[in-house]
């Protein structure tokens, strides 16, 4: 685990009101996989870190992808190249990838694509074959990065691709790994109890110490999001009492 | 010039006056990059006898300059404290006080009895202030009976030393300082966090699952010095402030209020380096004024 000052180098917009950052992190970079996260702190910011999922990595730089939800994230994506945040990754188990498997089938749901493209070049480099279904309300909200042998496209609308859930559109595979809002990911559950999913809970310090990231396990109690988490498999988690949608906006 | 930045605090030797403060330090094994050197002492996480699941989600919420938590001390139950945590105590170069907890006073004797003379435990803050359980808790706090009888539970069972972590929940934080420095305690810790509420405005409901929680960080510091200074003008024996200390300025406001040593919490989440940030911080402080001890730190502490 690294504490890095971590200058920005880059920013793209990918779909309506979705940005990837770039920074530089080479500790970071040279050993994160995917499903981890950076939990990332700025001067003058709130009072706690952020957590996002590393979304891409290049060479000595990391990428991160996020969405104005509150204040927090409005002032990261104020940020411009030269601006430092703080960095304190790699964080969490990813979803460790193991030989064997022939396919691989990548399930995301709006901001859900972040820990995607390092997951499907881990596959890729596993030697599967790689479909990614990306999912999202509308195609303005579709993140326009994808990976991968194929990409299915799924819209709430029907204005890109197929219309209906991600989750709907997707076929079967040897390994399904998904990410997105947590009712999307009870879903998954119920087609793929063996799914890999990354889940969002709030969280506090990032590494396992306040215990403020529980996510509820079907065999009873809790285990921490940010150390045992982000990514479980579907059918350990009890969706029905993790928060489905996460009241973001924060007035620090 | 040499510094000596050390201090005794009721019956524990501390090499430096920062410590890590329950709940936010796990059982010491969990924080990463962890400077060891800059650690005056370690508080556990909080413990009850049986293991406990804790409260759920959501459990946090920031708020201005803050958080509000209510974890519901989560743990493992004292058995699997002295198993796979007391062991790497026993084997580090600073004390480890384990934080307390019970629904009754008899319960916080019997964890008292269980944990004394376990290799690793240097002694015990009681935690009569904790604003998450249903049962016990801040309800020992906030009377000064209850509060006394609890520590006079523990100091039966125990010659280690007995330190007790005060709510600031109170109408007067003297009354229940002086009851607990009566019933024997060899120090007081203060403060713990205050009970507070955030809303949901698209649920309609409180962020917090358990509706209300302790709010800690930077925005309740000034309430904090003004309730340790109040501890420390009521009791003769040493006060640990609490509440907020994320620069070494700020643990300065509190050793000049009149504690003896600080306690930090909130801001190792934040920055894991904190600590010894404060703990360098002071040293830097006090070689800055000519000042070779905290024995020579001028402090506001009038007696009336």
């Amino acid at each position: 685990m690294f504490l890095i000052d971590a200058p920005i180098t880059g920013k793209r917009q990918v779909a309506r009101g979705m940005v990837v950052i770039a920074m530089e992190a080479a500790d970071i970079a040279s050993c994160v996989r995917a499903g981890q996260f950076v939990n990332l702190g700025w001067s003058r910011g709130p009072l706690l870190r952020r957590p996002f999922s590393v979304y891409r990595v290049d060479g000595d730089r990391i990428e991160v992808v996020l969405k104005e939800v509150g204040v927090g994230t409005t002032q990261l994506l104020a940020m411009e190249p030269g601006d430092v945040v703080s960095c304190l990754g790699p964080l969490g188990r990813g979803f460790e990838l193991k030989p064997g498997p022939r396919t691989i089938c990548l399930v995301s749901g709006g901001l859900g694509v972040a820990p995607m493209p390092l997951a499907a070049k881990e596959a890729a480099a596993l030697g599967m074959r790689v479909t990614w279904v990306h999912g999202a309300r509308s195609e303005a909200e579709l993140c326009s990065e994808w990976d991968g042998d194929e990409v299915i496209w799924a819209t709430d609308d029907g204005s890109r691709g197929v219309k209906g859930t991600a989750v709907a559109a997707a076929p079967d595979a040897d390994v399904v790994l998904a990410c997105g809002p947590n009712r999307m990911l009870s879903s998954v559950a119920e087609r793929w109890p063996g799914a890999m999913v990354a889940v969002e809970t709030y969280m506090g310090c990032g590494t396992g110490v306040c215990l403020g990231c529980a996510v509820p396990l079907k065999k009873g109690g809790y285990d921490r999001a940010c150390k045992e988490g982000p990514v479980y498999r579907a059918s350990d988690v009890d969706w029905g009492a993790l928060p489905s949608h996460l009241p973001y906006a924060v007035t620090a | 010039m040499t510094l000596d930045l050390s201090v005794a605090v009721g019956g524990v030797a501390l090499r430096g006056p920062v410590m890590a403060a329950s709940g936010t330090f796990g059982y010491g094994t969990e924080v990463p990059l962890l400077e060891r050197r800059a650690l005056g002492a370690m508080v556990s996480k909080g413990i009850f006898l049986k293991p406990r699941a804790g409260t759920p989600p959501p459990r946090i919420a920031e708020t201005p300059s803050g958080m509000l938590n209510a974890i519901g001390l989560q743990g493992p139950g004292v058995e699997a404290l002295i198993r796979d945590y007391a062991p790497r105590w026993a084997e580090w170069d600073f004390p480890v006080l384990v934080n307390i907890n019970g629904e009754s006073a008899a319960e916080y004797g019997e964890l008292a009895a269980r944990l004394d003379g376990v290799p690793g435990v240097a002694g015990f803050e009681i935690n009569i202030s904790c604003p998450n359980v249903e049962q016990g808790g801040l309800y020992f706090g906030n009377d000064p009976r209850a509060a006394a009888a609890v520590t006079e539970a523990v100091r039966k069972r125990t010659n280690l030393p007995v330190w007790v972590k005060l709510t600031p929940m109170v109408s007067d934080i003297g009354i229940i300082a002086r009851a607990v420095e009566s019933a024997g305690a060899d120090a007081l810790c203060a403060i713990n966090t205050f009970v507070g509420m955030s809303m949901d405005l698209n649920a309609y409901r409180p962020r917090l699952s358990f509706r209300t929680g302790g709010l800690s960080g930077p925005a309740i510091r000034p309430l904090a010095v003004h309730l340790a200074h109040q501890a420390a003008r009521a009791v003769g024996i040493p006060v640990v402030g609490i509440g907020g200390i994320a620069r070494p300025e700020d643990a300065m406001e509190f050793l000049v209020a009149g504690c003896a040593a600080v306690q930090v919490g909130t801001a190792t989440f934040v920055n894991p380096r904190a600590i010894a940030e404060v703990h360098d911080g002071i040293a830097a402080f006090l070689a800055a004024r000519g000042l070779e001890s905290l024995a020579d730190l001028p402090r506001y502490l009038p007696r009336d």
